[in-house]
């Protein structure tokens, strides 16, 4: 006779949970294993209870309350005739449960053993959280009809069978949104399901399914007392059952991918596709070979001339002049310069300021390239062979540096030449009143020899006026004013008859004629010629030679330097106010004792013998840019006639005005010449030379230069691009004029610009493509 | 002898220093042939050392030339800190380092004579936010449950449109005693509270600027958020217009009017409305100034769209006409409700300023229900180009001036009728779910964001002065840049991805910001979600001070 629990008091008051549990816990006490329950809605009837020899407990309740079953353990039964509230079966841990009618909300609710069946309909939530235990049984759960929504959320483990006896109308035997978050076990379920989260696979069942049901569902029927049931619920093929993903299989997602979404749906061609071409299909690196690249190298030998070609004003290139001694060329390299100069002994070699060794690179690293041993490296060089007779004659005004050279270069160029030359010896200044110790004469003359040599017709003794002017204008194809200044300038200060002028004077000095000097001489002007005259003064005898200015000096470093090593002085700024018997008067009262003064301010030239509209408003010839007067074609000038300028300006401008002549003579249209652009030397990897030390330096050898000089703008062909382009994409090819180029493989280049970086000549460079 | 003068620029006046060890180097070029900047160089450096080993001073000299990577240094290819070089440099060998010392807004000015551009963000400041003091606070707990976010239904919508209150709706009660329709009700369209903000054709590569197009489109038809994008003033592609995908575009209208011959001409050929017309009157990187695009990015495509040539593009900092300013705003209100025949819900952007809530209030009284909403920018919003000066110094924090709005609304009555939209450096610390929240709780019914989608997309920049270069056409990372060769770094399909994925978690993060407050919908206006950790911030914004 099972021990009957009733909830109520003899007042038919319904007792509380507290007092019927008691009642429960003494009977238990008192050995009862079997109870009837007449519950009113009190709670968590039928667990934690168990019995100290193992023998087994029974439940059967009536109107229970919420979590009848909770906890309940392997031993226990617990049998509810009519239906339970929420929660029955609630953390069920190994009891069984019977509810003859519906559960309520989240029955089995985190159940992880024993058997819960229920002959109706569960609510919401139920199989929440079920979860299998590997050391027990699997808990399972068995519903006759259907399940709320949002069943078997976060499910971990065990076996849930939903019948959906009776329930074939709904849209689903499991509600709406069921399995969210279901990580194991395996429900299986009879009828329509829909709404099913994304986290689970609704599969068909398999062999081991179909004989677990087969086996079991007698058991449910049985215990809801439904028997008759069983062949309707084993048509196995209406059947089927959920599990979850596995941890791999949830990462994947059904949507498409981005690219079939826009291959598939997305505008076809791309919303750009109609305005920009692009292939979206290709996507580049940060770093890219081909046309992604942000930078493509190009070897651009020669595209700049180097600084000391650049600042020639004979533009001599002396780096190729170099790279010629360097590839043993001695012929051709020595040959080079005389192309551009035929005074490279005495104007590089000896008189020139050497402007390209101001502007050599090397000068940064230790000295510039010593350029006047250079220069007379190529003092007994053979003329070049001039060109084949062209048959054309040009008429040169005046023999000095600059329409020698002209006259050279014409020569060279094929035509014929005739110099006309009013002094007795051409060479003009450079002959006139360059000082002897400035320039040996033998040098000189050599080099005239070898302009004689070279064919060319000279006319000394041959002032040219305006009559023979007109005469040579009409029997020669061209004409070149090179007839310089010499017409000294004087500054009318008070005493001024007294002053010497400094060209007359160097002039007298180098005719031999040893004009008389003082011992106190004061040299107006200390530019170039200025320090000539100073040199001069000291050689006719002077022991004091003071040159003054009124700006700083014109003259060049080493000029000045070579009269103050005789103890000559430069004062500036020095304003004259007048020249009296006891010398210079400043304007600021000092006097400058002087037996003798010289003004050497510069020269104008003498051009009375052309029409007076040919000349500026200076006085100089009026020419184009290709140094053609303007008002007379086939008149060129050059030199002092069109600029006050050094030897090596009026050689620069006689080589330059012949090659503009010779395009004249064949008839070509005259356009000015671009000279190349200086190398920047930010372009130059000047690092790769190791300076030399300043303290130790001396040229012994011309022909060493060739181991200092950068070869700026110029490939020195040493390969250091080959070795250090990363990709290995530089390769060096010959050409069949013995020449060679490098080249970048455009498809192996990822355009770091390494080449352009470390170039020592500054030949790769980078076009930027961004 | 190296000769360096005072006033030549060196590493140290620059914003970042190259860091390189030489020791590491392989010269594998990666870094010179990524950096878009060229801000680093291939270079020779001497090594010369004179040692001497004898027992007696014998002096002797080792000597090489060693290629090297080295810092560009001038001030138009100067380092901006991107870090691609590190990024590309299989060895560690390069990174750049933030120069504290540098000199380069002086000396910037002082050799340009002009003002410093840039994009990005408002650089001053940084970390401070008033965002990060407040914090979701109000726990639902026990007797008012939160919702379970996985699994609850939330309605993440916002409103884009004209909201009518209920008496104000045009029903009428017909004869039979039942409620009729009387007339045309203003549209609206609800919407995700996260609006991709503006950003225009010119300002992104066409492959970011489709990037963000797709993803939207995405996120619409795979995953069933209904997000919407602003196109930016300065053209709409045709293709585009001419689809079914324009119902996600939010048009913009600027006082460039940019592209908009086109979008008119497309008219015909729609097959969609637009999801709305926004009329931008002011940003908030750089209120009062208005839209600038560099010549460097005005590409072909840009040039045709826009009907413009190759030059320094400037909006006007206001909408031109010949009218007053309410009289314009009117103007532009009627004129684009009206485009598309009041179908369309047209809304209007400014930039927070202190007179923000008048403006706000003179839209709430809105007699011809025409005001779609209010987008609200604050200081902190990003851009593609502005005068540096103003990015950092002119604006107007988001966070208060949205309250403010909110409130003002609130003491009328009328609080929800114009949605209020927000922006401005909302995401800035990657977190754009939390911020969205905030603001939403302050009063927002949605806020909008631009430089954090680019940030998806794979932007390095910060508020940090990381790279916010965007101006200069030169992204390297493909994103701001109308470079061919910089647009091809792009994955279109990747930088979409990730905006759908950024939004997909974002998504989940709303529905845990909005379930421990037991919301279903969201919480427009409920401050008192909201606690402050600051006093002066609890105060200013009238929510729970915490501590």
């Amino acid at each position: 006779m099972a021990a009957q629990i009733i909830g109520f008091d003899d007042n038919h008051q319904r007792i509380s949970t507290q007092v019927l549990l008691q009642k429960i816990y003494h009977s238990l006490e008192a050995g009862e294993t079997e109870f009837e329950v007449l519950s009113s809605g009190h709670h968590n009837i039928g667990g934690p209870l168990w019995t100290e020899d193992g023998s087994p407990l029974k439940f059967t309740v009536k109107n229970p309350g919420q979590r009848v079953g909770s906890f309940g353990l392997d031993g226990t039964e617990i049998v509810v005739e009519g239906s339970a509230c929420a929660d029955a079966g609630w953390l069920n841990a190994g009891a069984t449960l019977v509810i003859k009618g519906d559960g309520g909300d989240t029955t089995a609710h985190c159940a992880a053993g024993g058997k819960i069946y229920v002959a109706g309909r569960v609510g919401v939530r139920s199989g929440a959280l079920m979860k299998h235990d590997p050391a027990y049984e699997p808990p399972q759960f068995w519903v006759l009809k259907n399940t709320g929504s949002f069943s078997f959320e976060f499910m971990g483990g065990g076996i849930a069978v939903i019948c959906g006896y009776g329930r074939e109308y709904l849209d689903s035997v499991l509600g709406d949104r069921s399995c969210v978050g279901m990580v194991g076990g395996t429900i299986y379920l009879r009828g329509p399901v829909s709404g099913l989260s994304d986290d689970v696979w609704l599969l068909d069942l398999d062999e081991a399914d179909r004989s677990f049901l087969a086996e079991q569902m007698p058991v449910f029927l049985d215990k809801i007392e439904r028997p008759e049931l069983l062949e309707k619920l084993t048509h196995f093929a209406q059947w089927r059952k959920i599990v979850a993903k596995t941890l791999e299989e949830r990462k994947h997602h059904s949507r498409p991918t981005m690219r079939e979404f826009r291959r598939e749906k997305w505008v076809e061609g791309g919303i750009f596709g109609d305005v920009v071409r692009d292939d979206y299909e290709q996507v580049a690196g940060l770093v890219n070979s081909g046309d992604d690249r942000l930078k493509v190298p190009h070897w651009q030998d020669k595209r700049y001339a180097a600084p000391c070609q650049a600042s020639c004003p004979s533009a001599i290139p002396t780096q190729e002049r170099i790279k010629l001694l360097r590839q043993g060329k001695v012929k051709e390299s020595l040959e080079l310069v005389l192309n551009y100069s035929p005074f490279p002994g005495s104007v590089c070699g000896e008189v020139c300021p050497n402007l390209c060794m101001d502007a050599c690179t090397r000068r940064q690293l230790d000295h510039p390239v010593a350029m006047k041993e250079l220069g007379r490296l190529s003092l007994d060089a053979a003329a070049p062979t001039p060109r084949a007779d062209s048959g054309k004659t040009v008429a040169v005004v005046g023999g000095g540096p600059g329409g020698l050279a002209a006259a050279w270069k014409l020569r060279l160029l094929g035509h014929r030449v005739v110099v006309y030359e009013a002094d007795k010896e051409v060479g003009g200044k450079l002959m006139q009143v360059i000082p002897d110790e400035r320039l040996p004469r033998q040098v000189l003359r050599a080099e005239i020899e070898r302009i004689k040599e070279l064919g060319i017709e000279i006319h000394i003794d041959t002032p040219v006026d305006a009559p023979l002017f007109e005469k040579l204008r009409a029997e020669n194809d061209a004409v070149v004013i090179a007839s310089g200044a010499h017409n000294p300038v004087v500054i009318p200060f008070p005493g001024h008859e007294r002053m010497l002028k400094g060209l007359d004077f160097l002039k007298a000095v180098n005719a031999g004629r040893k004009p008389k000097v003082g011992e106190r001489v004061v040299v107006i002007g200390a530019g170039n010629a200025g320090m000539d005259v100073c040199l001069g003064a000291y050689a006719m005898g002077a022991k004091q030679v003071t040159a003054i200015d009124v700006q700083r000096p014109a003259a060049y470093p080493n000029e000045i330097e070579h009269v103050q090593a005789l103890g000559g002085k430069i004062l500036w700024p020095f304003f004259t106010e007048k020249i009296t018997d006891k010398g210079v008067l400043g304007k600021d009262g000092r006097l400058l004792e002087a037996d003798t003064v010289i003004i050497a301010i510069g020269e104008r030239p003498d051009l009375s013998f052309v029409p007076r509209e040919w000349l500026s408003d200076k006085g100089m010839m009026a020419v184009d840019g290709c140094g053609q007067a303007v008002k007379a074609p086939g008149v060129f000038a050059i030199g002092d006639t069109i600029q006050p300028g050094l030897l090596t300006h009026a050689i620069g401008t006689g080589t330059e005005a012949a090659e503009y002549i010779d395009t004249f003579l064949a008839g070509g249209e005259l356009t000015a010449k671009k000279k190349p652009d200086m190398i920047p030397q930010s372009c130059l990897s000047k690092e790769l030379f190791r300076p030399r030390n300043r303290g130790r330096f001396c040229v012994t050898d011309a022909m060493d230069e060739t181991s200092r000089c950068l070869s700026c703008g110029t490939c020195r062909d040493c390969s250091m691009c080959l070795e250090a382009c990363p990709e290995g994409a530089i390769r060096r090819i010959e050409q069949a004029d013995g020449g060679y180029e490098y080249v970048s493989d455009d498809h192996l280049c990822i355009g770091c610009g390494l080449c352009a970086g470390i170039c020592p000549c500054g030949i790769w460079a980078m076009e930027l493509m961004v | 002898m190296e000769t360096v003068k005072v006033q030549d620029i060196t590493a140290n006046d620059l914003p970042w220093v190259i860091r390189y060890d030489a020791s590491r180097c392989t010269l594998c070029g990666s870094c010179v042939a990524a950096c878009s900047f060229r801000a680093i160089e291939p270079k020779v450096e001497r090594r010369r050392m004179v040692f001497s080993e004898g027992d007696l001073p014998e002096p002797k000299q080792r000597f090489s030339a060693v290629p090297v990577i080295r810092q560009v240094r001038n001030l138009t290819q100067y380092c901006r800190g991107c870090g691609i070089c590190t990024k590309v440099c299989p060895n560690d060998a390069i990174a750049p380092a933030r120069n504290p010392d540098t000199r380069h807004p002086i000396v910037t000015r002082c050799v340009a004579g002009d003002s410093i551009k840039r994009g990005g963000r408002k650089n001053l400041e940084a970390g401070t936010r008033t965002l990060d003091k407040l914090r979701i606070g109000r726990i639902s707990q026990m007797t008012d449950p939160s919702l379970d976010a996985q699994r609850h239904t939330f309605d993440l919508l916002a409103p884009f449109g004209r909201i009518m209150p209920p008496g104000k709706l045009p029903f009428k009660i017909g004869t039979d005693g039942k409620l009729e329709p009387d007339g045309q009700a203003p549209p609206v369209r609800w919407i995700y509270p996260v609006v991709i903000g503006d950003m225009s054709i010119g300002a992104l590569s066409w492959r970011m600027w489709e990037a963000v197009a797709m993803a939207v489109a995405y996120l619409n038809e795979e995953c069933g958020l209904p997000v919407r994008m602003c196109s930016g003033e300065g053209g709409v592609p045709v293709r585009l217009l001419k689809s079914k995908y324009l119902k996600y575009m939010i048009l913009q209208i600027a006082s460039g009017h940019f592209g908009w011959n086109r979008i008119v001409k497309a008219m015909p050929d729609m097959v969609e409305d637009p999801a709305g017309v926004l009329i931008k009157i002011g940003q908030g990187a750089k209120p009062g100034d208005g839209g600038l695009l560099m010549a460097q990015k005005v590409a072909e495509h840009i040039q045709a769209i826009r009907g413009v040539p190759k030059a320094d593009l400037l909006s006007p900092p206001n909408h031109q006409g010949l009218y007053s300013i309410e009289e314009s705003v009117q103007k532009m209100f009627l004129s684009f409700n009206a485009a598309f025949k009041f179908r369309v819900p047209v809304a209007i952007k400014v930039a927070a300023s202190a007179t923000s809530v008048s403006v706000f209030n003179n839209l709430v009284r809105d007699p011809y229900n025409i005001v779609g909403g209010f987008f609200l920018d604050g200081i902190d919003g990003g851009t593609g180009a502005a005068h540096e000066v103003s990015l950092d110094h002119t604006g107007h924090p988001i966070v208060s001036k949205l309250r403010d709005c909110y409130l003002a609304a609130v003491s009328q009555g009328r609080q929800g009728q114009i949605p209020l939209w927000a922006a401005g450096g909302l995401g800035r610390a990657g977190d754009l779910a939390a911020d969205a929240f905030k603001m939403i709780a302050l009063g927002a019914n949605g806020v909008f964001t631009g430089k954090l989608i680019l940030q998806m997309a794979g932007c390095i920049g910060n508020e940090m002065g990381r790279c916010n270069a965007c101006n200069t056409g030169l992204c390297p990372v493909g994103i701001t840049t109308q470079e061919p060769r910089l647009v091809h770094r792009l994955d279109p399909e990747k930088a979409a991805q990730n905006i759908v994925n950024y939004f997909l978690a974002m998504d989940q993060e709303l529905r845990k910001l909005m379930a421990p407050i037991g919301n279903s919908s969201l919480p427009v206006g409920r401050a008192d979600a909201l606690v402050a950790t600051d006093r002066g911030v609890a105060e200013r914004l009238q929510i729970q001070y915490v501590c």
